[in-house]
């Protein structure tokens, strides 16, 4: 095998940069025709028969072949009756292929040639090599066996013996440290670090480094990162106003998994599908979030079925895209034109994903369903351990129980005796009102609002013009919890209740209303498209006593709101439920009024709660009769809430002290356990419909041209799903990683490759198919997924294999004839040398200056952004940089919001996370030097590398330099290094000597307090040295 | 020694400078890591682009962001003025979708403009009395009133416009320029951007969002660089308080030196960029102020955009700031001015509007007009969609809304090799439908950048195995609007 890969000629896609003459023996289909016939033909020879006029397919196994009528595309070993190569040499422009009229050009002389000795030899062909299961190939016999380390060097060895090449010596041992350190974790060796390995000559000194830095909580942080672009992970929503969302649950569980080295398939296997693993945990659901990190529009118009389509195709293409390495979306209108997957197949997937109970119109802010509540360890921890206390306490009471019982018939007895006394459940009430005298609480407006025999003392009496202003309280929004409670005596049948609401038909805010003597609930923020409106389906009666009350749990559906009438639980039709976003205003409370509409009757006992109460508490609500008449009857002839009235009048006011106080620790444990609760954060997660929804192909992909009906499946040219294996999403996630899929593991050790080497193995790391590049080194690239594969999974294990191999330890420096022959070290004679990823830039230069903070997980922080970006553009409130550690975090723990992302992250070519991305992209430009040069960030970070090379640098200024310089690069300057910084530092001492107040202004970034026992013109100096350091090319490189 | 790397190492510094100092974009742009490094050519840009001829050299893209009313504006309709407050017939709404916001409206009454047109000039432009300004150079304008899009939110119909595609993901116009034509100014950005609040909304309005003149999927250098009024006018670019221009310099020297040994130590040609690149920082730490300072700019001038230019951030002040940019040879310059959502209180609301951008909008092209600019700079006036001739909301005599209209909307174009003083395309008497020569989105895009001399169907890019370009697969060059 490795004899003909020897003796083949240049791979096309070095044609560029390798200058070697075609005239060698073989031609390799795969990597030299393929892409040929690929780039030029399939788009009317290919997978998409509709634009194949001739009935020539040039993409299958036998289509070059078939006998069309008498032509055939091609003979293999007779060029001249190769209809193939007939058209793509003719000079006749008529007959010519590619055809001029479709815009194309002649092929090159080159590629004729090509295609010309692949029929000479046979025209041996075949499908397209990723598809094709990958085995493991054997390792090549090559010279220089005493360079090898592990397999990979055979097979860099093998291709560079085919150009002539030596591979490069080691790196130094300095370079090495940084180089993987860097690489693994994410950030820089200390000195003391560099120091340790440099004095440690043991042989496995370096694999000692490597399991050490694999073992650190860091690598899971720096592997994160990456999948965090693949998933488009973000803080913000993605559309239009782009608020916030709490997503950072499942952020932590993938540093988690990594850092545990959860096998990748099983990695796989819960973020495609956890929530439907058998007894799924918290974890495994939370893993499931991975295919809801895509953006979700809460736009006013937007038709949901629309965004219901697009949030399920970016499931699709980015779930193909990261583990199949192919962007199946181009089938989302037309059958691929370039890779067998038909329309029909992208739609079989899309059923996968199209079983998720959600909504196409999703929440403007915050988190959409389907979510769930989901605690850190420690809340878990925290509330596992109040709960124990919480039981203690029950417990407390329980044994004083039969005391409590026999003193609540003694104060029972009492109370019946006495006069009226009553108790209204003061707890966590937000307002209320007796309406028991006329110049009470609230003031009359539009006419007196006069006090008459109530329900419970005196009520307000309403004549449909006259109304209560209660003035600013009950301020509820779409995420609070609340009750709004009233007694109700209506004359006429419509009608307001209360609200807290623009006193005009439709206005922005909640209310309660009569309709034709149905209670009606609006929650509006703009009538009709965002606003949700319920009613019971019975009416209350006209002309007597009613009791309404409200309950909502801040969940933003319908569903969370609940009306009780005379205590009990009323049946509502939902008549609207859509409620995107605030509703609060700052409209007065009224009563007996409210979106333009007013009451006609008598209202009573008016309250509003912070908490939704619980049917228990409704039916002591609804109980109008005081304490002491309730007691005055026999315990038969009490109702339930009757009962549960006296009993908490009792517990709460009126027990004995021990009694009382040991109630009140059961009930604030209680109520600060749902305090807890409220506080956890929530994680979008996947879910399945209890009835599968159907699918159709959508005719050229519009969400409104629905086409035939289809089932899930996988598509038709990959193995099928495997064997036991349901056809749902679960089974597809345990397809993805059977052995038999011949992507999932090339196209993730190609990441992998990536992230260390800078540039794939498959330089297209988002495409495997028929466009994308061939493998550079397509036996390496085999070999690893097998052994990938074979090793369990074993992610840590595989990296560690790629990082101890002699191919990654070479020196990066570029030999002369390496520049010219493989200017982007695609052949690996060299080690990799590039830019460091724009987290890491950041997030090395916090550790030179001692201020990172390494706290791992949480919601995400706000570190320095210049002022305005976001107000600038609009949409949400304004970025409000936080203070304290929050401005040191790593930085995949800064707050992404995808409209407006981070701007030193943006310019230094991170990932935008509006879309999956894959590939890694690096570009060099002013912004990037402006950035580094001035940002407060970086001049508070420059500040603080300076006094630490002042403090721990040493003694004279020599040592210093060498200092600061050796911990951003891991190397002592050279003796030329070391002038440029002596006489840097000589000119800066000189500069802000001669103006110290500059020196003190210069001083003045960053909240971080300055040494003061440092003179500022001297730690000024520094400052501008340490900050030229953080600038070296060297110190923004791995190399 | 092998002559490239002889070539790389063996210039002096003052070498390095010199031709830095002359093309360091080029050098920069050249010798960057990329898919393309190939395909870029020394002086930025592809070889072969512009595929022909260009009319015009760089574009002034005044995007009005949110919808402006085109029957307010541009579209005159005097028929409705007897169909007031008549519910839209099915047979022009043809069952046509509507947005969310008014879908399950039950009532359309039509809603004819509160403001009186009139025609200008000799080609007799009818335009509304909100826009005296642009009245007096409606000889100059293009209109096209049967623009249409496909979108009908606003996120994914300023996508639409500013990509091509109604999701996010890939590059803006000015990003497809930057790539393809690469730079003419070695001190500025080949793509600028600048924001402007209306006075309509003055809580805000509709949002923007960086993707619109992001790269997508192109490298991020050929992003557009927003030019902000507050603070540094592009981010980063000031000096920290206490360090000088001077010491700058200075620091600039040494680290050049620095990189300039790692350079001779490695032969890798990136660090030969980021000393370019350093060097271009600190010319812009000088080009970028001054553009911005208007002190140069003589009190007729500011007569002529209106006072606001002279308060930073406003529309008025980025028209002037727009001609100052294309002076300076800057390629793409797009203002987006918010603002122009009237759902409700449309009358009112757009009376501000029309105000924030009249002026400043005559005066930007009579300006580059006498300093003999207009020629080849094509200006584009417009917003993402229209807006609907029923009323959103209640209608009264003094007061409704409308909501989006993306079916057919008036924009408008000047110079660079534009037809002046005709109208192209034209609507229904409802203003509802287009009756003539539709301009998609894509049209509209072919269109623009055949004035710029390139073939909007060879302006390809690979990514994800698929050439793409600015207009998919579809866009045709409105013929009948070139000069």
């Amino acid at each position: 095998m490795f004899k003909a890969y020897r003796a083949a000629i240049a791979p096309l896609w070095l044609a560029a940069s390798l200058p070697l003459p075609a005239t060698a023996a073989t031609v390799d289909f795969h990597r030299d025709v393929r892409p040929i016939l690929s780039d030029n033909c399939f788009a009317c020879h290919g997978n998409d028969e509709s634009k194949n006029r001739s009935g020539l397919r040039l993409d299958t196994p036998d289509g070059p072949s078939a006998d069309l009528g008498g032509r055939f595309g091609v003979v293999p070993g007779e060029v001249e009756r190769s209809e193939v190569y007939k058209r793509i040499s003719s000079d006749d422009v008529r007959r010519r292929m590619p055809p001029s009229s479709s815009g194309a050009s002649k092929l090159s002389p080159d590629e004729i040639e090509t295609i010309r000795l692949w029929i000479d030899q046979g025209a041996e062909g075949g499908g397209h090599w990723a598809f094709e299961t990958p085995t493991r190939p054997e390792l090549p016999e090559v010279d220089g066996e005493d360079w090898a380390r592990n397999p990979i060097d055979f097979f860099i060895l093998d291709r560079l013996s085919v150009e002539s090449l030596e591979p490069s010596p080691t790196a130094p041992r300095e370079t090495l440290i940084r180089r993987v350190s860097l690489d693994l974790t994410g950030l820089p060796p200390t000195p003391a670090e560099v120091d340790a390995f440099l004095a440690d000559d043991s042989a496995d000194a370096y694999e000692k480094l490597v399991d050490r830095l694999l073992e650190s909580p860091r690598y899971g942080e720096r592997m994160a990162i990456r999948w965090l672009d693949a998933a488009r992970y973000a803080d913000t929503n993605g559309y239009e106003t782009d608020a916030e969302r709490y997503q950072w649950r499942w952020r932590d569980w993938v540093i988690d998994a990594f850092n545990n080295n959860m096998p990748f398939d099983q990695f796989t296997i819960e973020q495609i599908a956890g929530d439907m693993l058998p007894n799924a945990t918290l974890e495994q659901k939370i893993a499931s979030g991975f295919n809801r990190n895509h953006r979700q529009t809460g736009e006013g118009g937007t038709i949901p079925e629309e965004y219901a389509v697009e949030y399920v195709a970016d499931r699709v293409d980015t779930t193909s895209t990261v583990w199949l390495g192919l962007s199946m979306s181009c089938a989302r209108c037309h059958d691929h034109k370039y890779d067998p997957i038909s329309q029909k197949d992208f739609y079989r997937f899309f059923a996968y994903f199209n079983n998720v109970p959600e909504r196409g119109m999703a929440f403007k802010y915050g988190n959409s369903p389907p979510m769930i509540v989901a605690p850190t360890r420690a809340q878990q921890a925290m509330l596992s351990a109040h709960d124990r206390e919480l039981a203690a306490a029950q417990k407390r009471f329980e044994l004083l129980a039969d005391k409590a019982e026999a003193e609540q018939r003694k104060w029972e007895r009492k109370l019946a005796q006495g006069g009226p006394v009553d108790w209204t459940m003061p707890d966590r009430r937000l307002t209320y009102f007796t309406l028991d005298t006329e110049d009470g609480e609230a003031s009359a407006v539009d006419g007196r609002v006069p006090i008459e025999e109530g329900v419970i003392g005196r009520a307000a009496s309403f004549d449909g013009k006259g109304f209560l202003d209660a003035g600013e309280v009950a301020h509820v929004d779409f995420e609070d919890k609340f009750t709004l409670s009233a007694w109700v005596k209506p004359e006429r049948l419509d009608g307001a209740i209360l609200s807290k609401a623009r006193d005009v038909e439709r206005g922005t805010g909640y209310g309660v209303y009569l309709k034709n003597g149905k209670v009606q609930v609006n929650l509006v923020w703009q009538w009709i498209e965002r606003c949700i409106r319920i009613e019971t389906q019975e009416p209350i009666p006209q002309g007597d006593w009613a009791h309404v009350l409200v309950t909502y749990d801040g969940s933003r559906l319908a569903k969370g709101l609940k009306i009780y009438l005379d205590g009990r639980e009323a049946e509502p039709n939902v008549l609207h439920d859509q409620m995107t976003q605030h509703f609060a205003t700052k409209e007065p409370f009224r009563i007996g009024a409210g979106n333009g509409q007013r009451f006609y009757g008598l209202i009573d006992d008016v309250r509003a709660y912070s908490y939704p109460l619980s049917p228990d508490e409704v039916a002591i609500l609804a109980s109008s009769a005081p304490l002491n008449a309730i007691a005055a009857r026999p315990a038969a002839e009490r109702s339930r809430g009757e009962r549960d009235k006296l009993r908490l009048a009792f517990l709460h006011q009126n027990a004995p002290k021990k009694i009382r106080e040991t109630w009140a620790d059961t009930f604030e444990l209680r109520k600060q356990r749902d305090a807890m609760v409220d506080s956890f954060p929530t994680v979008m997660v996947m879910a399945e419909r209890p009835q599968r929804k159907q699918t159709h192909v959508l005719v050229r992909g519009a969400y409104d041209a629905p086409g035939e009906a289809v089932e899930p499946g996988v598509p038709a040219a990959l193995p099928p799903l495997p064997t036991g294996a349901s056809n749902d999403r679960l089974g597809l996630a345990q397809w993805l990683v059977d052995r038999s899929n011949p992507l999932t593991s090339r196209v993730t050790v190609n990441r992998f490759w990536q992230m260390f080497f800078g540039t794939g193995l498959v330089k297209t790391a988002e495409d495997f198919g028929s466009q994308g590049e061939p493998p550079a080194n397509r036996e390496l690239l085999d070999w690893l997924a097998v052994e990938f594969v074979d090793q369990g999974w074993d992610t840590k294990g595989i990296v560690k294999t790629i990082v101890t191999s002699a191919t990654y330890r070479q020196s990066s420096k570029a030999r002369p004839e390496l520049r010219v022959k493989d200017p982007e070290n695609r052949l690996l004679a060299r080690g990799p040398r590039f830019r460091l990823p724009a987290e890491a830039v950041r997030d090395q230069a916090l550790a030179l200056a001692g201020l990172l903070v390494e706290k791992q997980g949480g919601p995400s922080v706000k570190p320095y952004q210049p002022a305005g970006l976001w107000t600038e553009l609009g949409g949400t409130k304004g970025y409000e940089v936080d203070s304290g550690e929050n401005l040191y975090r790593r930085s995949l723990y800064t707050f992404w919001k995808r409209t407006v992302p981070p701007p030193s992250m943006l310019s230094f070519d991170s990932a935008g996370r509006e879309a999956c991305t894959v590939r890694a992209v690096r570009t060099n430009t002013p912004l990037q030097a402006l950035n580094l040069m001035n940002d407060v960030a970086y001049l508070e970070m420059s500040r603080r590398l300076a006094e630490r090379m002042i403090r721990e640098g040493g003694e004279n200024a020599q040592d210093r330099l060498a200092w600061g310089f050796r911990a951003a690069t891991a190397r002592r300057p050279g003796e030329d290094e070391s002038g440029v910084l002596a006489s840097s530092l000589a000119h800066f001492r000189d500069h802000f000597a001669s103006d110290p107040d500059a020196a003190e202004r210069y001083l003045r970034q960053g909240e971080s307090p300055r040494d003061q026992s440092i003179p500022p013109t001297e730690l000024a100096a520094y400052t501008s040295v340490a900050s030229l350091i953080l600038n070296l090319d060297e110190t923004i490189t791995k190399e | 020694m092998d002559p490239q790397r002889e070539t790389i190492l063996g210039m002096t510094r003052r070498h390095f400078f010199g031709r830095a100092a002359t093309g360091a974009g080029a050098v920069a742009i050249a010798s960057l890591l990329g898919d393309d490094l190939s395909a870029v050519s020394a002086t930025g840009g592809i070889p072969g682009v512009p595929h022909f001829a260009p009319k015009a050299k760089r574009v002034i893209y005044l995007f009005q962001s949110g919808g402006p009313s085109q029957l307010e504006l541009y579209d005159y309709k005097p028929a409705l003025e007897r169909l007031a407050r008549t519910e839209l017939p099915d047979s022009i709404r043809k069952g046509q979708r509507l947005t969310g916001m008014t879908a399950a409206q039950t009532s359309f009454p039509v809603a004819p403009s509160l403001f009186e047109f009139a025609q200008h000039g000799r080609s007799g432009a009818w335009m509304s009395e909100l826009v005296p300004h642009l009245a007096e150079i409606a000889d100059e304008l293009c209109f096209i009133k049967s623009m249409h899009t496909e979108a009908i939110n606003h996120d994914p119909a300023l996508t639409f416009f500013q990509t091509g595609a109604q999701l996010a993901g890939r590059p803006s116009i000015g990003a497809w320029l930057s790539y393809g034509l690469g730079t003419e100014s070695s001190e500025l950005p080949a793509f600028v951007v600048m924001t402007s609040k209306g006075s309509g909304q003055p809580e805000g309005g509709q949002p923007l969002y960086d993707r619109l003149w992001g790269s997508g999927f192109l490298a991020g250098r050929y992003q557009g660089v927003k030019f902000r009024s507050a603070g540094d006018p592009v981010l980063y670019l000031s000096n920290p308080d206490g360090f000088s221009s001077a010491a700058r310099r200075r620091y600039l020297d040494d680290l050049a030196k620095l990189n300039q040994i790692k350079l001779e130590d490695t032969g890798d040609p990136e660090i030969e960029t980021r000393i370019a690149q350093y060097e271009m920082a600190f010319r812009m730490q000088t080009s970028v102020p001054d553009l911005t300072d208007l002190s140069s700019e003589p009190d007729s001038v500011f007569d002529m955009y209106g006072p606001d230019a002279r308060k930073p951030g406003t529309y008025a002040a980025n028209c002037l700031l727009a001609r100052r940019l294309a002076e300076r040879g800057v390629r793409f310059i797009q203002l987006f001015h918010r603002g122009w959502d009237q759902h409700a209180k449309l009358p009112e609301e757009i009376s501000l509007q029309s105000r924030d951008v009249d002026q400043p909008s005559a005066a930007l092209v009579k300006d580059l007009k006498q300093r003999g600019l207009l020629e080849d700079t094509l200006v584009v006036w417009g917003g993402e969609f229209g807006r609907a001739v029923y009323s959103q909301g209640k209608l009264t005599d003094t007061d409704y809304g409308r909501d989006h209209h993306p079916r057919c909307f008036t924009i408008w174009m000047a110079g660079g090799g534009v037809m002046p003083g005709i109208t192209h395309g034209a609507t229904d008497d409802y203003g509802y439908n287009i009756t003539e020569n539709p301009v998609h989105v894509h049209d509209l895009h072919a269109t623009m950048l055949h004035l710029l001399g390139i073939d909007h169907k060879k302006l390809t890019y690979k990514y994800q195995g698929r050439n793409h370009r600015l207009t998919d697969v579809h866009g045709e060059v409105v013929e009948s609007v070139l000069a």
